[in-house]
């Protein structure tokens, strides 16, 4: 017992005396994150709050603190509409990007079982990454048109008379070409997730008499879940900052808040970006905080 | 007697492996058989087939007489259970015994009196009461082992197939289990079918020994004929307990291996041409060389080389002729163990009718 505890004594004494180091090291480690995060994140944040705050004049700012860009951006018909507008295209190219993604990655994650194979199609989902954002928005142009593939092959085989034109340059072509460039980000984590189920638990919940659909529902949709959450936040984080394919696709009829953020700096408005710009950091956050609630990501992964 | 299970004639094919060969057993209601064999031997591709996993290539299965050809697995009334345990990981041990209750295709259980009623009857019975609301990440491998037996215990099936059951446990813990496997199955009065690639397992545990060799079975019986009177040489090989001499029978009594010639008890079936003779590893006694055996002795000199002692029993090796290692077990329980020096050669004895010899 007390050979014990002297020894117990001794290797405490020995950790106090590494201890130092050892927080020097931890310092040293943490160090440039947390200057870079400071530097490039924290205080441009803080800058934007503050310059929100700020007198816009014609073609300048100036440091007199007001709350009129903020008056200006609710009392806006153009503008709080953007708002809800960009809202709306998120949620539904959030519930696009699950629906067209969760069965590809059941295919990838779940009915492919060679992992090389899984590999190879998941690098396949991402092989139109490879050309530019640009041309892969704007090919949605030549397909979607009133003399578009869409609907020359529509008229062709006499579903319809007419060419159909709401297909572009409306909010449903901007959902269309950003479900097409974002759902990649929603395959990606739940084939990850799927793929980790251990096929005896489908085996196990089999015998246990459950049918397909209740397999799917109480077991493999549960353990995909952070998968989907994570792609979630992807796809939610970079549609909610959207400006460019709302631009291409809709023919500027279409404004997020992205696109308001584009003209007013193009314009000079820094004060009333800045108002934008806060609105949007903050509905990011809250939609990044309300999908982290869902799922412990911590313990799931 | 009567037979729950009767598999006719079962033949499965993988490519061109052939995982069961023309295999029929039946299983006999309010039973505990274990089914022992190499890994390779199909034993896991039998429970599967079994199981309803595996569709088998030829042969037919009935379950209490009616054919379970074509029926899927979650309508046979078989309970599994699987080596790695299987337990759905989001779910409390609660939820994860009634799921079978709550979610299967046919009769569901839909009050959930009934089903709190049932899952706490089933943890009692595997000694997990107070546990219901962990989760399952939060129980120790034996507690998960219970759950998963709990799990399939539920619904009542009518024959539980495990497999591999103890392999993912520590030693201490499968010794508890094995006891409360057995307790477990009389209580409920099932046929429980445990497959296992422990010989030691598979005879504590069945109240019969199916022995499965290149998906044929070789012997089922109970365990005592299994270790005394393995049904070839395989067998015995398998069971591992028995020094070999591979040789031939000369003029119906005489048993030639190498330069060593030892007579035998002729069997019904004894004739002349190789053979194997097999003596078990505790049925060996060692003298000094000088020692003159005793009459009706029989034996082989051989080297010692080293000893391993395991508490109830020791083991010695020796080196016989063509660098041939035997075996030779004491148990401890009425003796101390002997003390032999390595490199010096000592006589090893048995009386005849303790071989065994297989053509």
């Amino acid at each position: 017992m007390q050979v014990g505890s002297g020894a117990v004594a001794a290797a405490r004494l020995a950790a106090e005396k590494k201890d130092p180091r050892a927080r020097r090291i931890t310092a040293i480690l943490v160090a440039p994150g947390t200057i870079w995060m400071i530097l490039f994140l924290v205080v441009p944040m803080l800058m934007m709050v503050y310059v929100s705050f700020w007198t816009q004049k014609t073609f300048t700012i100036e440091p007199t603190l007001t709350v009129r860009s903020w008056v200006a951006f609710f009392s806006s018909e153009t503008y709080f509409g953007a708002l809800l507008r960009t809202i709306k295209i998120w949620l539904i190219v959030l519930a696009a990007t699950f629906f067209v993604g969760y069965p590809t990655a059941l295919f990838i994650g779940l009915f492919i079982k060679n992992k090389t194979i899984q590999t190879i199609v998941l690098v396949l989902c991402v092989v139109p990454f490879w050309t530019s954002f640009l041309i892969r928005v704007l090919a949605w142009r030549p397909m979607l048109g009133k003399e578009g593939a869409v609907n020359i092959v529509l008229q062709k085989i006499g579903v319809i008379s007419q060419p159909i034109e709401v297909l572009l340059f409306t909010e449903f072509s901007v959902v269309i070409g950003m479900t097409q460039i974002y759902v990649v980000f929603m395959v990606g984590p739940i084939a990850f997730m799927l793929s980790r189920i251990d096929p005896s638990l489908i085996e196990a919940a089999r015998d246990l008499g459950a049918s397909t659909w209740r397999i799917f529902r109480t077991i493999i949709f549960p353990l995909s879940l952070p998968g989907v959450v994570v792609g979630a936040i992807f796809v939610s984080v970079m549609v909610l900052g959207e400006f460019a394919t709302s631009g291409a696709l809709s023919g500027r009829k279409v404004n997020l808040l992205g696109n308001i953020i584009v003209t007013q700096v193009g314009s000079l408005k820094w004060a009333f970006a800045a108002v934008v710009g806060v609105i949007l950091t903050a509905v990011m956050a809250v939609v990044v905080a309300a999908l982290l609630r869902l799922v412990d990501l911590k313990k799931e992964l | 007697m009567t037979a729950i299970l009767d598999i006719q004639n079962v033949t499965k094919l993988y490519g061109n492996e052939v995982a069961l060969d023309d295999l029929s057993v039946s299983l006999e209601a309010n039973e505990y058989i274990s089914l022992l064999g190499p890994s390779g031997s199909g034993k896991s591709t039998l429970l599967r087939v079994i199981a309803g996993f595996e569709k088998p290539d030829a042969g037919e299965i009935f379950l209490e007489g009616t054919s379970l050809v074509g029926i899927p697995a979650h309508k046979r009334g078989i309970g599994f259970v699987s080596q790695s345990f299987a337990l759905f990981p989001h779910m409390s041990v609660f939820d994860n015994v009634a799921f079978g209750l709550r979610h299967r295709e046919d009769e569901p259980v839909r009050d959930e009196g009934e089903i709190t009623r049932r899952v706490n009857d089933m943890l009692a019975l595997v000694g997990l009461v107070d546990l219901g609301d962990r989760g399952v990440n939060q129980i120790s491998g034996g507690q998960k082992q219970r759950v998963a037996l709990a799990r399939t215990l539920v619904a009542d099936p009518k024959i539980i197939l495990l497999d591999e059951p103890l392999g993912a446990l520590d030693a201490n813990l499968r010794s508890r289990m094995r006891v409360e496997l057995r307790r477990i199955r009389q209580q409920l009065g099932i046929t429980f079918m445990h497959v296992t690639g422990n010989e030691q397992e598979a005879l504590t545990m069945g109240d019969r020994v199916a022995v499965l060799d290149s998906g044929r079975l070789v012997q089922i019986a109970d365990p005592d004929t299994v270790y005394n009177r393995p049904a070839s040489a395989r067998v015995a090989r398998f069971l591992d307990c028995y020094n070999m001499f591979e040789g031939r029978c000369e003029d119906g009594d005489r048993f030639v291996a190498g330069g060593s010639s030892f007579p035998y008890l002729p069997a019904e079936d004894a004739q002349a041409g190789p053979g194997i003779y097999c003596v078990r590893f505790d049925k060996i006694r060692v003298a000094p060389a000088s020692e003159a055996s005793r009459p009706g002795e029989v034996g082989v000199r051989a080297t010692f080389i080293t000893s391993e002692y395991s508490g109830p029993s020791i083991m010695y090796f020796f080196e016989g002729q063509g660098s041939k290692v035997l075996e030779v077990e004491y148990h401890l329980s009425h003796r101390q163990p002997d003390e032999f020096s390595p490199g010096s050669e000592y006589a090893l004895l048995w009386s005849p009718g303790d071989a065994l010899v297989y053509f």
